[in-house]
């Protein structure tokens, strides 16, 4: 089972960052409309990135992922646990992408398509770009190893 | 090949219908600004004159041909295109016609190939005789590629699952223009009636509500006045709370009614046929639906049921491709479904499609109940409490029954209990089959080679009550609205047997097609491998010219836990 770069919880951190200055900047309108006290959407904004960085960090430890002989596992999720199985088979096509926010620290996703309507993506990522596409490669290769059967 | 040169006329009529009903407003508008009527009709008629210009040029581009490896098709009169789409992708070939296309002599042809947000291909308006000739080709074309790339051992790889399905042995390449169709289900009048009854389309009320928020202006003289009715000693409240519920009630007889109308037309002359790889449909009163199933395109196979339909012995039918684009299916659904047919007839049709045999199912562990009833109580209590809130806040509904809910907690025992009993699981010989649902009972059966990720969910809650539920996720189209096939709540060890256990019988099944598929056809005869009973294998068996197995109301009687029949409490805890 391999875990994640530990870089990309700086990437969640960042991301929940935003939304939590979103949503105290919202609240702090509020209070600056109503005239109440600025402590109040100070703290909110205080108790939303606190929340986030918590978040990142039990994310980044409940991921994990492994390429068996004929699926891609994966695990993860911090208040709905899920685990995907992923045949080789099912494979259609292997994206790696690398956001900005992913490139700001050296990282990249790959993302496994498959024909089924749920899930039809999954995103592994934390990986560094090496690495991320060295894991589409090998899942390109096993995915065509695999088999030749029509997917759908 | 050309398009009928009647579609010409239809659609220049049907293009400059639209552009008439847009020139007859702004006439309507205009004769005021000073158009005169003259000016309008000329401008109708100029309209018309090039929709007709145009069509023609559309109807001269317009080619579709038949090649070796694919279906081509050229169209388009400002803007070119022309598409290709291999033999062994298409999904599903529809034939439409409405009443006017019928007395036109013309059909539309919709192709699908799976993925894609649209119809793939959409032929308007052939020949009736062209679109039959078109329909029969593609499954030929379709087999004979398959076939031939068969032969070719070589080229293994590619290969369309049509090929392993075990039919190939005694299809000479001669027997191509005999389409040998046994009839699997004809509905009978009073399923037709039944069905009618029991549909209730619930767009009506939504529609009419769109309707007559638009229209507030027309209603709102027919709400008496306070003033008006406290002239007659009556309570306002009272006449206001009378008219509501005449209202409601006048909304659903009309969205039953509406239901009821458009399930007959819809159903009119429902049949289903098989042929040695596909499924034929045929159905509709005014407009004729026909088409096309490849066995080897389908996905699931959905049984469902609810108390009513139950207790009279009734079951519905859904047959999913991936064919279908999400829009597409919202407002015909599948579109092999069987409306309402008697359950043997349901199951035996069922079986002849998907070759799945009855079992009993795995229900989660007993506890679960508990949660379940929970569930029911706190939604219960939520709406009990608003609307408390609600009669104490605004003071016109302080009358408001808000306790009325609290009714339901007699109920939700039975709920939670028929939650828990409806659920289960089993794995079957080639497939994985689930069943869920409190009221309307649904099971789905899907071939274990039909599975594209295996997920395993657990939510907080789930966790608490050591749960999990496991999901088989299909490339079918219904499943966008997050019905895949589910075992629900299971316990989190058997979750993760499940788990592995499909990932390991997909592997086996798909391993076993491999086998068959590069395996002459001569050895494959007698290599049957049980793991793959096919629908089309029953019919070699029976021999092509086998009686037409009608699946009528005169079956053997049935054993009692598989997913037709009613349930018994605790006859099975899994």
């Amino acid at each position: 089972m391999n875990a994640l770069n530990a870089r990309i919880r700086i990437v969640w951190v960042l991301r929940s960052l935003v939304g939590a200055l979103i949503l105290g900047g919202a609240a702090t309108g509020i209070a600056v409309y109503r005239s109440a006290s600025l402590s109040i959407p100070a703290g909110l904004t205080a108790l939303f990135v606190s929340l986030g960085v918590v978040h990142a960090i039990l994310r980044y430890r409940s991921w994990r992922y492994v390429v068996n002989d004929d699926a891609l596992y994966l695990e993860r999720g911090v208040f709905t646990q899920v685990r995907t199985e992923v045949p080789l088979v099912r494979i259609q096509h292997v994206d790696s992408r690398r956001s900005a926010v992913e490139r700001l620290v050296g990282l990249a996703s790959t993302v496994v398509y498959t024909a089924g309507s749920r899930g039809a993506d999954v995103t592994i990522p934390g990986l560094t770009p090496d690495d991320a596409s060295d894991l589409r490669q090998r899942l390109k290769g096993l995915a065509i190893d695999a088999d030749g059967e029509d997917a759908v | 090949m050309k398009l009928a040169p009647l579609s010409v006329p239809y659609r220049a009529l049907q293009k400059a219908g639209r552009l008439a009903i847009t020139l007859v407003f702004i006439g309507s508008v205009g004769t005021e600004v000073g158009f005169s009527s003259a000016l309008v009709a000329a401008g109708i008629g100029g309209a018309v004159a090039l929709a007709l210009a145009y069509e023609f040029a559309y109807y001269r581009r317009y080619a579709y041909t038949f090649t070796d490896d694919t279906f081509d098709i050229e169209s388009g009169v400002l803007n070119r295109r022309e598409r290709e789409i291999p033999y062994g992708r298409v999904q599903n070939v529809d034939i439409s016609r409405n009443v006017i296309q019928r007395l036109l002599g013309l059909s539309a042809i919709n192709l699908e190939t799976a993925g894609g947000g649209s119809t793939e291909a959409a032929i308007r308006y052939v020949t009736a005789d062209a679109a039959t000739t078109i329909q029969d080709e593609l499954r030929q074309r379709k087999r004979g590629n398959a076939q031939r790339r068969q032969a070719g051992a070589e080229t293994v790889d590619e290969t369309e699952g049509d090929a392993g399905d075990g039919d190939t042995d005694s299809m000479a390449t001669d027997a191509f223009d005999d389409p040998d169709e046994t009839v699997l289900f004809e509905i009978s009048p009073s399923e037709l009636a039944l069905a009618g009854i029991l549909s209730f389309d619930p767009r009506v009320p939504g529609l009419l509500f769109a309707v007559f928020t638009g229209s507030i202006p027309f209603v709102s003289p027919v709400v008496p006045e306070p003033a008006a009715v406290a002239t007659t000693g009556l309570d306002p409240t009272v006449v206001l709370f009378s008219m509501g519920v005449v209202l409601l009630v006048g909304l659903v007889v009309l969205s039953w009614v509406v239901g009821a109308i458009s399930a007959v037309v819809n159903y009119w002359g429902f049949r289903l046929t098989r042929s040695e790889t596909e499924l034929r449909y045929e159905r509709g009163l005014l407009q004729r639906y026909s088409g096309t199933i490849p066995f080897e395109k389908i996905q699931t196979v959905t049984i469902s049921d609810n108390p009513l339909k139950r207790r009279a012995g009734y079951a519905t039918l859904a047959v999913e491709t991936a064919g279908y684009a999400p829009g597409q299916t919202n407002d015909r659904g599948s579109e092999a479904a069987v409306p309402i047919a008697g359950q043997d007839r349901i199951r035996r049709l069922a079986e002849a499609i998907d070759g799945c045999e009855a079992g009993v199912f795995n229900r989660p562990p007993k506890r679960i109940r508990r949660r379940y009833l929970a569930r029911y109580l706190i939604a219960l209590a939520g709406m009990t409490g608003l609307l408390y809130a609600v009669s104490v806040s605004v003071a016109r509904l302080a009358a408001l029954p808000w306790y009325l809910p609290l009714v339901g907690v007699f109920l939700a025992p039975v709920a939670a209990h028929y939650k828990w009993l409806h659920r289960g699981y089993r794995l079957g010989t080639n497939h994985f089959v689930t069943r869920n649902g409190v009221w309307n009972r649904e099971t789905k059966r899907v071939a274990y080679h039909r599975l594209q990720t295996v997920i395993d969910n657990r939510t907080l809650f789930q966790r608490r009550w050591r749960v999990a539920t496991v999901i088989g996720d299909t490339a079918g189209s219904l499943s966008l609205l997050g019905d895949d096939a589910a075992a629900v709540d299971i316990e989190v060890d058997d979750a993760g047997t499940l788990r592995s256990e499909l990932r390991k019988r997909l592997q086996a099944s798909l391993a076993d097609r491999r086998r068959r598929r590069t395996t002459s056809p001569v050895t494959q005869d007698t290599e049957q491998s049980v793991n793959e009973p096919s629908a089309a294998e029953q019919t070699e068996s029976g021999g092509n010219d086998a009686e037409p197995t009608v699946v009528d109301d005169t079956g053997p009687p049935t054993d009692n836990d598989d997913e037709s029949s009613p349930a018994e409490p605790g006859s099975t805890d899994g």
